[in-house]
């Protein structure tokens, strides 16, 4: 196909507009962050500040107690444990549920299927209540554990779909192949599937813990204090008192951006897919 | 290396009875070759073999051993399987090593092993590549040498050669029967390709619907098929069947009206089915003594063979009824007439009603 000079403008262009378009809020995001509150409110607003600061990263990084600090830092580490630990029992779990639901099909695990994918659907503003209830008479409630619980039911039905649809696409040979080399089932699994399935369990590790570190509905009702706060709590919390800070709340946007940035980065390799060829045929 | 036997051994998967009542048995070392038409249950009765799919009734010995009741990991029976099953992520040394890998072998062990069976195979130069970066026949031998790892008590090979190019079957299929020779292997081996039955196997079993129709050395079920089915699928072109009936003598009466004597007299007044196979037909002299008369309506000249199709006046007289196969070059012209006669006595195969081949008459 012969591309012309006009279409390859037009695609760059519409690249080019892309990208601006996503990373337009987020260079903004860090223009505000590095910007003193006084030079934020001042009218007319202008583009870039004439004396860039660092002082906002510095008040919230450097832990000092009863100050917005203290509070962002131990939203951090809430945040950061709940969702590994929602990530990895949703992840433990979604594996041999996936494979199940792949391997040994038949009509009660299908409405089982359908069933999990239509709790998935629902609002959660229709589980909070009987949820909060729930948590409330179990003495849960400002706890990591509560959140967690409440993740793995998001994250779970996510994962398993994923890595059903992924394990899917992997030959039934791959799976009787180690059990006639002398594997037990368990064992077909962790030498052969899962390695082949890496990239779509990378992608669901990746994905389940940005949801769980994005979530703030389930954050904001379940925790009180910063025993339990997540990040994106924590964030709105600055935005709530008397005088809200932009140019803090900016800097805490972009360092709560980090752990799943540098989370994205290692695992970028496995990320990359074509593994499953040339396993079978020609 | 291991006899097997089986046993009345069936399988239902439901309602669909797939195997009904196979019983077989196999000596330590000899080649078996499945054959028989698609969805005959070849595979299945392979699989159940393997243990990947649990038999309905019956037992299946692995020696002196009961097996049907072990998990397929624990028979000491190895497979190839038809899309080879590499496993992707592994080097081929991995690949082979794996089963020595799962039955706890110590590292300097899965490595002379391995490195035996790359030897064998030729596989050393490859062993660290990955399935992705070899050729069909590398990752053909690569899955032979993973069956081979463990020193299993018996092999199966499911359609193993059915990836392969033309050029590349014919050598794979020489190659696994060296190693059949050199390694004494109990071979299993199913196919729906002929000339690798008759090529390898020290016996065939024919299926057909779950049930064994005959089985035998490859000679054997060439020249003496049980019955028509087994006639009809083995050899090709296929045989030449037409009915006929037998005088009060005994003797078959040809399409001629004259009687022919064959050594074994036939019951008298009976309707029979007529095989002959392509290659056993001649031209015959016009002298009224021809097993048959025909019109050509096709010729394919080969140079080694010449095949030629005959309406001989059994049906349709568009239609296609004998096919002969002359060896080298026979002047023959489409619109000719030709009489043909049979080689010998013996190649005239005889089957009742039912299709049952007929020795003798009491």
């Amino acid at each position: 196909m012969q591309t012309t000079l006009a279409k390859k403008i037009c695609i760059y262009l519409a690249a080019a507009l892309l990208a601006l378009v996503i990373a337009l809020p987020v260079l903004w995001l860090f223009i505000m962050s590095i910007s003193s509150s006084t030079h934020l409110t001042t009218l007319p607003l202008e583009w870039w500040p004439d004396s860039p600061t660092l002082e906002n990263y510095r008040s919230l990084l450097i832990y000092a107690e009863n100050t917005p600090s203290q509070s962002f830092l131990y939203a951090i580490r809430n945040s950061i444990f709940i969702a590994l630990a929602a990530t990895g029992l949703s992840i433990c779990a979604a594996i041999p549920a996936a494979y199940s639901f792949s391997r040994m099909p038949g009509p009660r695990r299908k409405n089982l299927l359908y069933a999990v994918i239509a709790i998935f659907m629902l609002p959660p503003v229709a589980l909070v209540l009987p949820l909060y209830t729930v948590m409330s008479a179990l003495g849960l409630l400002n706890t990591h554990f509560a959140l967690i619980i409440v993740y793995c039911s998001i994250l779970l039905p996510f994962a398993t779909w994923l890595l059903k649809s992924n394990f899917d696409t992997i030959p039934g040979d791959l799976d009787e192949a180690p059990i006639i080399d002398g594997a037990n089932r368990l064992q077909a699994i962790w030498y052969v599937i899962l390695p082949i399935a890496r990239p779509a369990l990378g992608a669901a590790v990746m994905m389940s813990v940005l949801l769980a570190w994005d979530e703030f509905f389930y954050g904001l009702l379940f925790t009180n204090d910063i025993r339990s706060k997540t990040i994106t709590v924590a964030i709105a919390d600055l935005a709530a008192g008397r005088v809200a800070d932009y140019g803090l709340i900016s800097a805490a946007g972009i360092l709560a951006a980090v752990p799943p940035v540098i989370l994205a980065f290692f695992m970028q390799k496995t990320l990359v897919s074509g593994l499953a060829s040339g396993s079978v045929k020609g | 290396m291991s006899s097997i036997s089986l046993s009345n051994v069936t399988k239902t998967f439901g309602a669909a009875n797939i195997i009904k009542g196979v019983d077989l048995s196999i000596e330590d070392g000899e080649l078996v070759v499945f054959v028989g038409p698609s969805g005959c249950g070849k595979s299945t009765l392979l699989r159940l073999i393997s243990g990947l799919e649990e038999i309905t009734s019956g037992q299946i010995h692995l020696g002196k051993k009961r097996v049907d009741h072990l998990s397929a990991a624990s028979r000491d029976i190895a497979m190839v399987f038809q899309s080879y099953a590499l496993y992707p992520h592994m080097t081929v040394a991995e690949n082979i090593g794996f089963p020595l890998k799962m039955a706890g072998k110590s590292k300097a062990e899965i490595e002379a092993k391995t490195n035996e069976i790359g030897t064998i195979l030729q596989l050393l130069p490859l062993f660290e590549r990955t399935p992705k970066q070899l050729s069909g026949g590398q990752r053909q031998r690569v899955a032979i040498g993973r069956a081979l790892a463990r020193d299993p008590q018996i092999i199966l090979l499911d359609e193993p050669l059915s990836n392969l190019d033309a050029a590349l079957r014919v050598d794979m299929r020489m190659e696994l029967a060296r190693l059949h020779r050199d390694l004494k292997a109990t071979m299993i081996y199913v196919t729906h390709d002929q000339v690798e039955a008759m090529t390898m196997a020290d016996r065939i079993v024919v299926l057909r619907d779950g049930i064994v129709e005959q089985v035998g050395s490859p000679l054997d079920l060439y020249l003496t098929p049980v019955n028509q089915f087994v006639a009809g699928f083995i050899g090709s072109p296929r045989m030449n069947f037409w009915d006929a009936t037998t005088n009060e003598n005994g003797d078959l009466l040809l399409p001629s009206g004259t009687a022919l004597s064959l050594p074994r007299k036939l019951t008298a007044h009976q309707p029979v089915t007529v095989g002959v196979r392509p290659e056993h037909l001649v031209l015959a002299a016009d002298d009224g003594t021809a097993a048959l008369q025909g019109t050509v309506l096709s010729v394919e000249h080969l140079g080694s063979d010449t095949f030629v199709q005959l309406h001989c006046g059994f049906g349709d007289p568009a239609q296609v009824d004998i096919n002969v196969r002359f060896a080298g070059i026979v002047p023959v012209r489409i619109g000719e007439r030709v009489n043909l006669s049979v080689a010998s006595l013996d190649n005239w195969h005889i089957f009742d009603a039912e299709g049952i081949r007929v020795e003798a008459a009491q």
